[in-house]
C-alpha cells in the first residue's frame, strides 16, 4: 500500500524549500500516521497537484452549498407562499362552499316552513321573497366557491366531489322550485315532501361532497404547513455550509504552511461570502418561521376549528329543521344534533386556547350563546316526540335569533383568525425575499474567489 | 343487466305483455315451470310492513312462486305496519319492507343506502258504520273529518255533515273516531289530507305516521288495518280510515265508504278512474327517488287521498344472491303482466309508465 512507503519516500524533485508539511522526517524516526485519509492523501501529493485538488474541492463545495441552500430556500419560500396564497385560501373557499350550501338549505327550508303555517283569515301570507333572494345568493356564492377551488387538487376523489356538487346544485334548485310550486298551491304535504327531497339532496349529496373537499383542502394546508416550517432540509444545507467553511479554513492553513503566505485573498473572500450567506439564511429562516408559526398557531389552526364549529352549527340547525318536516318519529336527527353540540363545544374551546386576542371576545360570546340555543333546539325535539307539531314549528321561529347570533359570533371570530393568518403568513412568506438569489450569488462568488485564490498560488508556484 | 338480460333472451318467442320492459326478465321468461333454467329467479326473501299492501303482497308472492318454483317470498302476516316495514328494512331483518309512507329524511340520513321504490298506486277509504245508510256514499270533507276527530263534531246529524249531504237522513248516532295506535302509513296519509283541508288541524295537530290525537272518550285506537275493520264494525257511528285493498272486507262487514271532497270541491269515491285522474298531475313531477306526497291534487275528478305503496330496500344487500333475488322479484312486481293483473284485484292501480321507469332505475341500483 502507498501509505506504507510514504514515510520513507524521498522528496520529489523540483520542490521549493520544504516547509513543515514538506519536511523529510529524520532518518530512523517514523512519521506519525495521518489521521484522515483525505488529509494523508493530500499530504502525499505533490503540492501543485494538491492545490489543484483543493481548488476543485472548494469549487464543488461552494456550488453544492449554493445549490442546496437555494433549493432549501426555494422549497420553504414556495411552501410558505403556497400556504399563504393557495392552500389556505382554497381551504377557506371549501369551507365557504359548505357554509353557503348549508345556509341556503336552512334559509329556504325555514322560509317555506313559515309559509306552510296557516294564516289568520284576511291576513297576508308571509313573503318568502327575501329568503328566496338570500337562497339564490347563497347558491351563487357556492358556485363561485366551487369555481375558485376547481383546480386546487388533482385527486380523483376531489374531482368526483366537485362534479357531484356541480350537478347536484342544479337538481337541488329544481327540487326546491317544485316544493315552492306545491306550497304556492297550498298543498303543504306535497311541498314538504319536495323539501324533504331537496334537503336530502343537500344533506346526502351536496354537503358530504363539500365536507370531503374541505378535508382534502385541509390536508393540503397541513402538508404546506409542515413543509414551510420543516427544519430538515435547512439542517442539511447548514451541514454542507459548515463543511465548506471547514474546507476553506483547512486549505488556507495548509497553504500558509506550504507557501509561507499567510493570507490568500480569494479564499478569504470566499469565506466571507459563505459566512454572510449562511448568516442571512439563518436570520431569514428565524424570522419566517416565527411569523409562520404565529400565522398557523393563532390564525390557521383556530380558523380551522372555528370553520368546523360553524359547519357543525349549520348541521345542528339543519337537523332541527329537517326534523320538523320529516315527521317520522325517529330520533336520528336529535342524536346527530347532540353529537354536533359536543363537537362545537370542543372546537370553540380549542380556538379560544389558541390565544388570538382579536378573535377571543367573539369566541367567548359564542360559547356563552350556545346553552340557550341548545335549549331551544331541545324544546323542538321534545315537541316532536310528543307529536306537538304546532310547538315544533314554533321552534323554527323561536330558535332563529339564537342561531343567527351564534353564527354571527363564530363568523366574527373566524374573520379575525383568518386576518391574523393572512397578515402573518404574508410577512413570513415575504421574509425570504431575495435570499435565494443571495445564496446563489454568494456560492458563485465563493467558487470564483476560491478558483482565483488557488490559481494565483499555483501561478506563483511555477 | 345480469340475469335480467339473460332472462329476456330466453323469453324470445314467449308471450311477453306490452307492460314488460327491458328489465322485466322474470315476467318475460316462460311461465311453464318445466322450462325453468339457470336464469330463472330463485332463492327465498322475506317481506314485512304495511298492512295495506299485505293482501296484494300475498297474492304476488303466491303467483311469483307458482311461476318460479325456485323462488319464494315470505310475507309476514300481519305485516306490522309501515313503520315496522321501514325499521325492519333498516336493520336488515327483512329483504323488503313495505310502507305506505315514503322514507323520512331522518331515516335516510341514518341509512343513506335505503331506497323507497313504488310498486303500485293505492288510495285510502274513509269508512263509517251507519247501518241505516247502507249502500249510500255519504259526502265528507277534511274540515268535517277533522271536526269528528278533534271532538267538535260529536254526532252524525251535525249541521256540518248535513250541509254536505242534502237529502240524506243522517241519524243522531254518536261519532266514534277510530285511529291507529302505532306508527302507520295510513295515519300519515289520512292526517296529510286533513292538514291540506283544515288550517286549524294543520296548525295544531299536523300530519305524521303518529300524531297527538285528541283524547276523546269515544275514540278508539287500533293496531292494524284488520282491527280497524273489526272495531268499526263493532261500534255504530264509527268513522275510520283504511287502505282501499280492505274494501271488500269492509263491505262484507256492512261498512260504508265516504265520497271525499277534492280540492276542486267535487266529491269522489276511490275508483280506477278517480285514482288515475288524481295521479296524472303528479307523474311528471315525481322526483328520481320517488319521494312524493300526492294528497289533494288539483284534478277536478280526482280522489284526494292516493299514495304510492313503497318497497323499502337497501341498495347494499348482504350477498349477491339476495340482491339478485330482490331485484328479480321487484322487477317482476313492477313490470310483469302476471303481477300487474293482480294489482286491480285489491283496488290498487299499476304504476304509470314514467314512474315505473323510475322504479326500475332504482331497482337496478340494488347490488
Amino acid at each position: 500500500m502507498a501509505t506504507a512507503a510514504a514515510p520513507t519516500a524521498p522528496p520529489p524533485a523540483g520542490l521549493p524549500p520544504a516547509g513543515p508539511a514538506g519536511r523529510t522526517p529524520p532518518a530512523g524516526r517514523r512519521r506519525a500516521p495521518a489521521r484522515g485519509g483525505l488529509r494523508r492523501w493530500i499530504s502525499e501529493q505533490r503540492t501543485p497537484a494538491a492545490m489543484r485538488l483543493s481548488l476543485a474541492l472548494l469549487v464543488i463545495l461552494s456550488l453544492a452549498w449554493g445549490g442546496l441552500g437555494a433549493w432549501t430556500v426555494a422549497q420553504h419560500s414556495s411552501a410558505a407562499s403556497s400556504l399563504a396564497h393557495t392552500d389556505e385560501p382554497s381551504s377557506f373557499y371549501a369551507q365557504q362552499l359548505y357554509l353557503n350550501i348549508a345556509q341556503a338549505d336552512v334559509t329556504i327550508t325555514t322560509a317555506f316552513l313559515t309559509v306552510a303555517q296557516p294564516v289568520a283569515p284576511g291576513a297576508a301570507m308571509p313573503s318568502t321573497l327575501q329568503a328566496r333572494e338570500k337562497f339564490e345568493a347563497d347558491l351563487a356564492s357556492a358556485s363561485h366557491d366551487l369555481a375558485a377551488i376547481q383546480g386546487s387538487s388533482t385527486s380523483a376523489a376531489f374531482s368526483k366531489d366537485v362534479a357531484s356538487i356541480a350537478s347536484g346544485l342544479a337538481t337541488y334548485r329544481g327540487d326546491v322550485a317544485s316544493a315552492e310550486s306545491q306550497y304556492s298551491d297550498d298543498d303543504i304535504p306535497a311541498g314538504d315532501s319536495f323539501m324533504e327531497v331537496a334537503s336530502e339532496d343537500a344533506h346526502l349529496t351536496l354537503l358530504p361532497s363539500a365536507q370531503d373537499i374541505y378535508r382534502i383542502e385541509n390536508d393540503a394546508v397541513a402538508g404546506s404547513k409542515g413543509q414551510a416550517t420543516s427544519l430538515l432540509t435547512l439542517l442539511i444545507a447548514v451541514v454542507v455550509a459548515v463543511g465548506a467553511l471547514l474546507a476553506l479554513l483547512r486549505v488556507q492553513r495548509w497553504l500558509a504552511r506550504r507557501t509561507r503566505r499567510v493570507l490568500n485573498l480569494g479564499l478569504v473572500l470566499a469565506t466571507t461570502a459563505l459566512v454572510i450567506s449562511v448568516g442571512w439564511l439563518a436570520v431569514t429562516f428565524g424570522i419566517a418561521n416565527s411569523d409562520l408559526s404565529t400565522a398557523i398557531g393563532q390564525g390557521a389552526n383556530p380558523a380551522q376549528s372555528l370553520a368546523q364549529a360553524s359547519i357543525d352549527i349549520q348541521q345542528i340547525r339543519g337537523d332541527s329543521i329537517l326534523n320538523v318536516i320529516a315527521r317520522s318519529g325517529t330520533t336520528t336527527l336529535q342524536a346527530d344534533s347532540a353529537a354536533q353540540q359536543a363537537n362545537v363545544h370542543s372546537l370553540l374551546g380549542g380556538a379560544l386556547a389558541a390565544g388570538n386576542g382579536q378573535a377571543s371576545p367573539a369566541i367567548r360570546a359564542a360559547m356563552a350563546a350556545t346553552p340557550s340555543w341548545y335549549a331551544a333546539n331541545a324544546k323542538g325535539y321534545t315537541d316532536a316526540s310528543t307529536y306537538d307539531f304546532s310547538g315544533e314549528q314554533g321552534y323554527v321561529d323561536s330558535a332563529a335569533s339564537g342561531y343567527s347570533g351564534l353564527e354571527a359570533d363564530v363568523s366574527d371570530a373566524l374573520r379575525a383568525s383568518q386576518a391574523t393568518f393572512t397578515s402573518q403568513a404574508d410577512t413570513g412568506a415575504s421574509a425570504f425575499g431575495p435570499l435565494e438569489a443571495i445564496v446563489i450569488v454568494a456560492a458563485v462568488l465563493m467558487a470564483a474567489a476560491s478558483a482565483w485564490g488557488m490559481s494565483r498560488r499555483l501561478a506563483e508556484y511555477r | 343487466m345480469g340475469i335480467a338480460g339473460i332472462g329476456l333472451a330466453t323469453a324470445c318467442g314467449t308471450a311477453a305483455s306490452a307492460a314488460d320492459g327491458p328489465a322485466a326478465a322474470p315476467a318475460a321468461t316462460s311461465q311453464n315451470a318445466t322450462s325453468q333454467n339457470a336464469t330463472s329467479p330463485s332463492g327465498t326473501i322475506s317481506e314485512a310492513g304495511s298492512t295495506l299492501l299485505e293482501p296484494l303482497m300475498q297474492k304476488w308472492a303466491t303467483a311469483y312462486h307458482q311461476q318460479y318454483p325456485g323462488a319464494t317470498v315470505n310475507v309476514a302476516s300481519p305485516g306490522g305496519g309501515s313503520t315496522k316495514g321501514i325499521t325492519d328494512a333498516e336493520n336488515g331483518s327483512v329483504a323488503i319492507g313495505a310502507s305506505d309512507a315514503y322514507l323520512s329524511s331522518g331515516d335516510l340520513l341514518q341509512h343513506p343506502s335505503l331506497l323507497n321504490i313504488p310498486l303500485a298506486v293505492s288510495a285510502q277509504s274513509v269508512i263509517y258504520n251507519l247501518p241505516s245508510l247502507q249502500g249510500t256514499h255519504i259526502n265528507l270533507n277534511g274540515m268535517v273529518l277533522a271536526g269528528m276527530y278533534n271532538g267538535s263534531i260529536t254526532t252524525w246529524d251535525d249541521p256540518a255533515i248535513r250541509a254536505l249531504n242534502p237529502g240524506v237522513s243522517l241519524p243522531p248516532t254518536r261519532v266514534v273516531p277510530v285511529h291507529r295506535s302505532t306508527g302507520s302509513g295510513d295515519t300519515f296519509i289520512f292526517t296529510s289530507y286533513l292538514s291540506t283541508q283544515d288550517p286549524a288541524w294543520s296548525q295544531h295537530v299536523g300530519y305524521g305516521t303518529q300524531v297527538a290525537w285528541s283524547p276523546l272518550a269515544t275514540a278508539q285506537a287500533v293496531s292494524s288495518s284488520t282491527t280497524m275493520i273489526s272495531t268499526c264494525a263493532r261500534f255504530a257511528g264509527c268513522i275510520g280510515y283504511n287502505g282501499i285493498s280492505y274494501l271488500p272486507l269492509e263491505q262484507a262487514k256492512g261498512l260504508g265508504e265516504a265520497a271525499l271532497e277534492n280540492s276542486r270541491g267535487n266529491f269522489e269515491i276511490p275508483s280506477a278512474t278517480t285514482i288515475d285522474a288524481e295521479l296524472n298531475d303528479f307523474v311528471g313531477i315525481t322526483p328520481d327517488n320517488e319521494t312524493i306526497s300526492m294528497i289533494a291534487g288539483p284534478a277536478p275528478g280526482g280522489y284526494p287521498i292516493i299514495n304510492f305503496e313503497y318497497a323499502i330496500v337497501t341498495t347494499s344487500q348482504p350477498s349477491a344472491g339476495r340482491a339478485t333475488a330482490v331485484r328479480d322479484f321487484l322487477n317482476w312486481v313492477v313490470s310483469s303482466s302476471s303481477a300487474l293483473s293482480l294489482v286491480g284485484s285489491v283496488g290498487f292501480q299499476p304504476l304509470p309508465g314514467d314512474v315505473r321507469q323510475l322504479s326500475l332505475d332504482q331497482i337496478a341500483r340494488i347490488h
